[in-house]
């Protein structure tokens, strides 16, 4: 019972002044408990207040993403949607036959604004190293206009959009053929998918 | 001289009751009961009268805020009270950076007590409530052999662990042990009827 050994030392009597304060302290919540409270409850707004501003930053920054990207697709359509009703565009649809299969490619031709928008679906995929070719027919011959690259497990449909350079000259026509992944620089060299007069 | 009066368990249970109800007059009652033996443990440890005050003060604010924490059926009220007293004056102590300069100055009064020599109770505190309770433990500790005495002495007041002790008084490690639990046992059977808190 080591615990009654508290009262080994002779007892003294405190100071009179002592008990008052010595209860009123104890009594009283404590000063330094008080300032933890409102630490806490500050430390607790804050984080609210912190949280609350992380949150609406990082809504703010996804909302802000997504308007961007719709707008840019709005852009897109627009676009296209004025490509294709546009009072100097012809159309032109040819059928094709790439590796046994029927598909077939479409041709948006703006000559006003000079642009071209093609839509290849149904075709097959590319062999390893080789690539679709779009070209220019002019007067002069063929000019380079666009590779379409469909590699296999791609979607069948592909479309795009190209400009005719000014150094092309009148474009009468519009061919495709099959040429290596890098394309050819000045004509076609493999076999012609398709080759039309607009 | 007024004449000691016991205050059973019973009664010191319905203190505590009143303390955990937040009855501000049962800390009253407690101070008045407990403090000149809370300041008395505080000074003997401490020596220095303003550090055993602040100690006083901690441990009735102590008392007060975690009075829910006192488990009569663990012991009764007193000796948690003076626990709660003799680990605050050790924190106090070891915190004390002019640690060392005040062993110098308490030196002398250490010194006696190192030898095992208990101080002699006063007769002018006799009507101080809990006088009879000292006067067991002084009966307690003084039927201990010295050098019992001493290293129980060592531990309690000074809060020395047991390596702290044989260094001090230059005892294997294993002696200050066996004396520390053969005294502990001593102290354990001399002081087992003790339950009742007197004033």
């Amino acid at each position: 019972m080591t615990d009654w050994l508290g009262m080994t030392p002779n007892p003294r009597d405190p100071r009179p002044e002592l008990r008052a304060r010595v209860l009123g302290r104890a009594v009283r919540p404590s000063r330094r408990g008080r300032w933890v409270w409102r630490a806490a409850a500050a430390a607790l707004v804050l984080g609210i207040a912190g949280g609350g501003a992380y949150w609406a930053r990082g809504t703010i920054a996804a909302l802000s993403a997504d308007r961007d990207r719709l707008a840019a697709e709005l852009a897109a359509v627009r676009d296209t949607l004025g490509f294709v009703r546009g009072p100097a565009t012809r159309v032109a649809w040819v059928p094709v036959t790439t590796n046994g299969r029927l598909g077939g490619v479409t041709i948006f031709a703006d000559s006003a604004n000079r642009r071209w928008l093609v839509r290849c679906e149904g075709m097959a995929p590319n062999e390893p190293g080789e690539t679709y070719q779009i070209w220019f027919v002019t007067e002069g011959g063929m000019k380079r206009a666009a590779l379409m690259t469909m590699d296999p497990g791609e979607s069948t449909v592909m479309a795009m959009a190209f400009a005719v350079p000014e150094d092309v000259g009148p474009v009468v026509g519009a061919a495709m053929s099959i040429e290596p992944r890098a394309g050819s620089s000045v004509e076609p060299r493999g076999p012609m998918v398709f080759h039309l007069r607009l | 001289m007024t004449q000691p009066k016991r205050l059973s368990q019973e009664d010191e249970r319905t203190l505590v009751r009143r303390l955990k109800a937040r009855d501000e007059g049962a800390l009253a009652e407690l101070y008045d009961a407990l403090a000149p033996w809370v300041l008395g443990l505080a000074s003997r440890i401490l020596q220095d009268d303003a550090e055993a005050e602040e100690v006083l003060s901690d441990v009735f604010v102590q008392v007060w805020g975690r009075i829910h924490q006192h488990e009569p059926a663990r012991g009764p009220l007193v000796p948690w009270v003076l626990s709660i007293a003799r680990n605050r004056a050790l924190d106090s102590l070891r915190r004390r950076r002019r640690w060392w300069r005040k062993a110098e100055r308490w030196g002398a009064t250490v010194r006696l007590e190192d030898d095992g020599t208990v101080p002699t109770p006063d007769p002018a505190e006799a009507a101080v409530p809990g006088w009879p309770v000292h006067q067991e433990v002084h009966a307690a500790l003084a039927a201990l052999p010295v050098d019992q005495r001493r290293v129980v002495l060592l531990a309690y007041f000074e809060g020395l662990t047991h390596s702290e002790i044989a260094r001090r008084t230059g005892q294997p490690l294993g002696t200050v042990k066996t004396r520390l639990r053969i005294a502990h046992g001593k102290l354990t059977e001399a002081l087992r009827h003790v339950k009742d808190w007197l004033r």
